[in-house]
């Protein structure tokens, strides 16, 4: 009886292991087939590609394998991109493929991600405040700084952003209404900047030296809790 | 009298007037040119932006508050010193530029 357990244990595991490499090549597959044009070879963005906001380097996303399939299925557009030039693969892939995408790219290009949003938030020196005034410093901060390119709303509509496009600076902030980055990472976006997280430009700016970790993280819990979702 | 206090003050005042003088600092690649200042009360500061995109410059310093709100590329804007108390100007956009000002 127990040889038999043990057998079909071991079946059980080489047949889910076998799935996961299965479906890790359809991802590798598929990846080759679409995204690599704009995301390169090795989620670089080394790519000859022109296009007006270059694309994000895969290896250093941010997002959790979860949220790329959001962002793969739905487009960039549905979760706060300025434009949908990362577009809903949910008409082109069903949810299987659009999966092993993502576990693809997790995996092979942001294996270390985890780590890197661990260790960075097992770093920051937040100082345990109440909610509440954790709420009215990120205010505070968000109205003299964010809101300037974010605008008042967090809609991603601000003079700044108009004045920007007549000078041909292309600058395209995210509503921030319909982000679906965690409080964590809001915090470690505002704190490091987009750059640091695969964005091409330092349009989105690291704001570590100007302010400390407790007003950052005072800032993700006001975007959180008073912008996203708001649309 | 009368008429010497008059003159007196009319060129006190013409004297400071002629005296404060105007700083022009250049917001060019995200940085304030120059990014030191000593200036004194009286004094101006005209800022120009240079950079094909807007800027901002404040300062949070009680005696010296203001803010320029949104600069687009050409424009200059003024503030003109009114406390003897040093203080530095920043970007509301652009974390690293810092202009430091003394007043002396």
């Amino acid at each position: 009886m127990k040889k038999s357990h043990a057998i079909i244990s071991v079946l059980l595991l080489v047949s889910v292991n076998t799935y996961a490499s299965d479906a890790l090549a359809e991802g590798k597959r598929l990846y080759n087939e679409t995204c690599i044009s704009c995301h390169g070879a090795t989620g670089a963005t080394d790519t000859d590609i022109k296009l007006i906001v270059k694309p994000r380097k895969l290896k250093e996303s941010i997002l959790s394998a979860a949220q790329m399939v959001k962002i793969i299925s739905e487009g960039g557009h549905t979760y706060g991109a300025h434009s949908d030039i990362m577009p809903a693969f949910k008409y082109v892939y069903d949810k299987a493929q659009i999966k092993s995408i993502a576990e693809y790219v997790s995996q092979t290009f942001n294996s270390q991600r985890n780590a890197r949003v661990k260790k960075h938030l097992s770093e920051a020196n937040v100082q345990k405040i109440d909610a509440q005034k954790m709420y009215k410093i990120g205010k505070k901060i968000f109205k003299r700084n964010c809101s300037l390119c974010h605008g008042l709303k967090g809609d991603g509509k601000s003079i700044y952003v108009e004045q920007s496009k007549a000078n041909k600076e292309f600058l395209y902030p995210y509503d921030l209404r319909k982000t679906i980055l965690s409080e964590d990472q809001i915090f470690l976006m505002v704190k490091f900047g987009a750059h640091y997280w695969g964005a091409d430009k330092e349009d989105m700016p690291s704001w570590k030296k100007k302010y400390n970790d407790t007003k950052l993280r005072s800032v993700a819990h006001f975007v959180k809790t008073k912008i996203v979702g708001t649309d | 009298m009368k008429k010497i206090v008059t003159t007196l003050l009319v060129a006190g005042a013409l004297s400071v007037t002629l005296s404060a003088k105007n700083w022009v600092v250049n917001q060019k690649g995200k940085t304030f040119i120059p990014s030191k200042l000593t200036v004194h009360v009286g004094d101006t500061i005209t800022f120009d932006n240079s950079d094909p995109f807007a800027h901002n410059a404040y300062t949070d310093d009680e005696a010296n508050e203001f803010d320029v709100g949104m600069q687009p590329t050409g424009k200059e804007t003024h503030m003109k010193i009114k406390s003897k108390e040093s203080f530095n100007v920043e970007c509301a956009i652009h974390p690293n530029m810092l202009l430091e000002v003394t007043v002396e």
